[in-house]
């Protein structure tokens, strides 16, 4: 099994390219048998990768996003299935090989990083933990995602005013396709992220019952990066409800999820840089967290030892 | 050709002739008919046995842009004289035919140039789909009336087989190469759900009514028609109202079960309207999309107009064409944001842009073609071997029934099965090697000598004699 499991994690970085080499195929040539297969290359490197990420995981008895090698992995694949899921809504291949190009990246690098040291953290073994830290990478891709059709629009719409019918002008789906998948995008990312942080606050409350005081003290919902996520979350609510209710839409409502995109990476950039330790939990560890035989994470713990 | 027949074909083309030519070389669907008619009555033209018809098959193919004849006929008969008095017997020009403008081909260029029409590479517009259907229609037409013989049948079979290979296999067809049809290229990059959108049409000159039409064609949610002369803008938006009407499946609109397409189009021929020219601007600010071929000597299309009009749009684009000449619009409206005005030079460079994308497919369809082609000539090249090879495939079949059959007898179904399934594969390999010998031989004089061998070892007659 585990040579197999070493032979897909080669395969896979080869397959992510392959995928990225196909829908540059496409939108240099627009090649009909590229047509055909970019998608169905990208939804069964997707499968594959996904097999691996569930065989890994059984096999590590935690969530394999423990390496930087791990999360860069599962962060190509959420961007890779994301992507999938908006194209299959719009039929629109055009902008698979940015996508694509991304993942295909991110997945080179979690190769060459090699397997590296897992974090030893016994929150990587909880359950509640894994879905929340999960959903928070799906809700990111899927904003990240948003942010790259933004962009595409403003380019769009930057050689339209200029009349420069090349490359991109053949290639790109309409304006008005490449907003509807940037809201989209958003749409699928705003629940996620609520998803994500209600379980967090949840599994975190559940966790400050189990362990001792000193470290239920760090478990704080203060917690800047918490504080930033509900405003990431509540600003892009609230361009979904202008984009909803009150008709915005073209440049300047791209221009906001640009501005948008750009303001959650340097929000996180400078909190990571002036709160390192936040959100980290630094004194939680296996000896601190109480181990009745009924809590699953104290359970997951001793399988682990 | 085939060996007993020779193909050829007759073209007056936009290539090869001027339009006064192609004119009088047009032949109705009933001229056409007519033409298959007295060839296939027989006639001796050409020295062939008398009594024996000498146009084995003819298909006619008629289009605007040209008149092609394809003939099958009787190896040894003279084409241009079988076509000849088949012309003459109907009464058409036959002199056009014979003329400076006429492209002839015999055999496999004929067949060659059937494979490049069909896929589009003869056309005008490089890649146009429209010939496709006009030859199956002229292939429908001739199957109707006289089976074509076996030539031309495989001949525009494999025509078809090549057109859409490299239709599908290739981007020869895409993108936009008429200027109207650019317009709603052009559009299609803002808005790509065209019937929740608006057009506006200023004018009802003749640009701006194909226009019109291709955006209707493209199913346009609204379309509203503002002209100085109401009455003129009322009566184009009857007509196009009409032309919507007549795409109807259910024209009584009875059927209360009416198809979704035909609702569809109920609504849209509703939604077209007609505006008095004062109310321009208004019919500027409830559109998405607008269109002007005035013939105005002034631009009409303000910036205070369309100022107004961007301010309750929330961003939402505006797409304006001006093909008229001199210009429609004001040149400061390009200057507001969000307003995107395009002119002729655009959409013809739009064109330019599609045709050298085109040009480029010509080499990959070119390729896709010759090996349609080979298909053809293989076909051909074994055209004399089938009568034999089918008489030694009956005899091996013959044996081996009779084998299966004793052994059933013999033995149980079961082994019979199995015996029938080996006998199948020991036949295949037999065929196949002696096919294959008879195609590999050098000279053709060593292929018939294999060919008589067989046929002389396994035909009917000697079977029945042993």
């Amino acid at each position: 099994m585990s040579t197999l499991l070493t032979l897909l994690t080669i395969l896979l970085p080869i397959g992510y390219l392959a995928v990225w080499a196909d829908y540059l195929w496409l939108f240099y040539t627009d090649n009909p048998r590229a047509r055909r297969t970019c998608s169905r290359l990208a939804a069964a490197m997707v499968l594959l990768h996904m097999i691996v990420m569930v065989v890994r995981a059984v096999g590590l008895k935690r969530l394999p996003m423990g390496t930087q090698s791990e999360f860069l992995g599962a962060l190509a694949l959420a961007i890779l299935g994301t992507y999938l899921i908006v194209e299959r809504r719009f039929r629109a291949k055009g902008t698979g090989f940015l996508t694509t190009g991304a993942a295909a990246v991110l997945m080179l690098l979690a190769s060459l990083a090699g397997p590296g040291v897992a974090a030893t953290s016994p929150l990587l073994h909880d359950p509640g933990f894994a879905g929340h830290a999960v959903l928070v990478l799906l809700a990111y891709t899927a904003l990240s995602l948003s942010f790259v059709y933004a962009v595409l629009y403003l380019v769009l719409a930057r050689q339209l005013m200029r009349r420069q019918f090349g490359l991109l002008f053949r290639r790109l789906p309409a304006l008005e396709t490449l907003e509807r998948m940037s809201v989209v995008a958003v749409e699928m990312g705003v629940p996620l992220m609520f998803l994500a942080l209600a379980l967090g606050h949840l599994w975190m409350y559940d966790l400050a019952d189990r362990v001792d005081a000193r470290t239920a003290q760090a478990l704080t919902p203060w917690d800047p990066k918490i504080l930033l996520s509900w405003v990431i979350f509540l600003a892009y609510t609230a361009g979904l409800v202008g984009h909803r209710l009150f008709g915005w839409r073209g440049r300047r409502m791209n221009i906001m999820a640009v501005a948008a995109f750009v303001a959650v990476i340097l929000g996180m950039g400078a909190m990571h840089h002036f709160f390192p330790t936040f959100h980290k939990f630094p004194t939680l560890d296996e000896s601190t967290i109480a181990t009745p035989t009924s809590d699953p994470l104290a359970m997951a713990s001793r399988e682990d030892r | 050709m085939t060996g007993v027949t020779t193909l050829h074909v007759r073209s007056i083309s936009h290539k090869n002739a001027p339009t006064a030519v192609r004119e009088r070389a047009h032949l109705t669907e009933e001229r056409a008919v007519e033409l298959m008619d007295a060839l296939s009555a027989g006639s001796a033209a050409g020295g062939a046995e008398a009594g024996e018809p000498v146009c084995v098959s003819v298909i006619p193919v008629s289009t605007c842009n040209r008149t092609e004849i394809y003939l099958e006929v009787r190896a040894g008969a003279d084409p241009d004289a079988v076509l000849r008095e088949g012309l003459r017997a109907i009464g058409a020009d036959e002199d056009v035919f014979f003329g400076e403008h006429v492209l002839r081909l015999d055999d496999l260029e004929a067949i060659a140039h059937l494979y490049r029409l069909a896929s589009g590479m003869e056309s005008m517009m490089l890649g146009e789909p429209q010939i496709t259907a006009q030859l199956k229609e002229a292939y429908r037409l001739a199957r109707a009336h006289h089976e074509p013989g076996p030539g031309l049948l495989r001949a525009f079979q494999g025509a078809f087989r090549a057109g859409k290979r490299v239709r599908t296999e290739t981007r020869i067809s895409t993108g936009a190469v008429s200027v109207a049809f650019a317009a709603v290229e052009l559009a299609r990059k803002f808005f790509d759900r065209f019937s929740r959108h608006r057009a506006v049409l200023v004018g009802t000159g003749e640009t701006g009514a194909l226009a019109a039409r291709h955006f209707l064609q493209h199913e346009i949610g609204q379309l509203t028609l503002v002209n100085r002369s109401f009455e003129r803008a009322e009566a184009l938006a009857a007509t196009l109202r009409e032309e919507q009407l007549r795409q109807l499946d259910d024209p009584t609109g009875d059927d209360a079960e009416a198809s979704r397409s035909d609702r569809a189009i109920r609504a849209r021929a509703d939604r077209i309207t007609a505006r008095p020219w004062d109310e321009l601007a208004a019919a500027i600010a409830d559109a998405d999309v607008v269109l002007s071929t005035t013939g105005a000597t002034e631009p009409v299309i303000l910036p205070d107009m369309v100022q107004a009009a961007v301010h309750g749009r929330h961003g939402l684009p505006l797409f304006m064409l001006d093909i008229a000449v001199p210009r429609d619009i004001h040149e400061d409206v390009a200057k507001i944001g969000n307003v995107f005005v395009f002119g002729l030079e655009d959409l013809d460079e739009i064109v330019q842009g599609n045709l050298a994308a085109r040009r480029a497919q010509i080499p990959h369809a070119e390729r896709l073609i010759g090996e349609e082609l080979d298909e053809f000539r293989q076909w051909l090249d074994d055209i004399d071997m089938r009568p034999t090879v089918a008489e030694f495939r009956a005899y091996l079949e013959d044996l081996k029934d009779k084998q299966v059959g004793f052994v059933r007898r013999k033995h149980s179904d079961e082994v019979a099965a199995e015996v029938d399934k080996s006998l199948q594969q020991f036949i295949k390999k037999v065929l196949g090697r002696s096919m294959s010998t008879v195609r590999n031989a050098e000279t053709r004089e060593e292929r018939q000598r294999h060919l008589e061998t067989l046929r002389h070892l396994f035909s009917t007659d000697e079977r029945d004699s042993d």
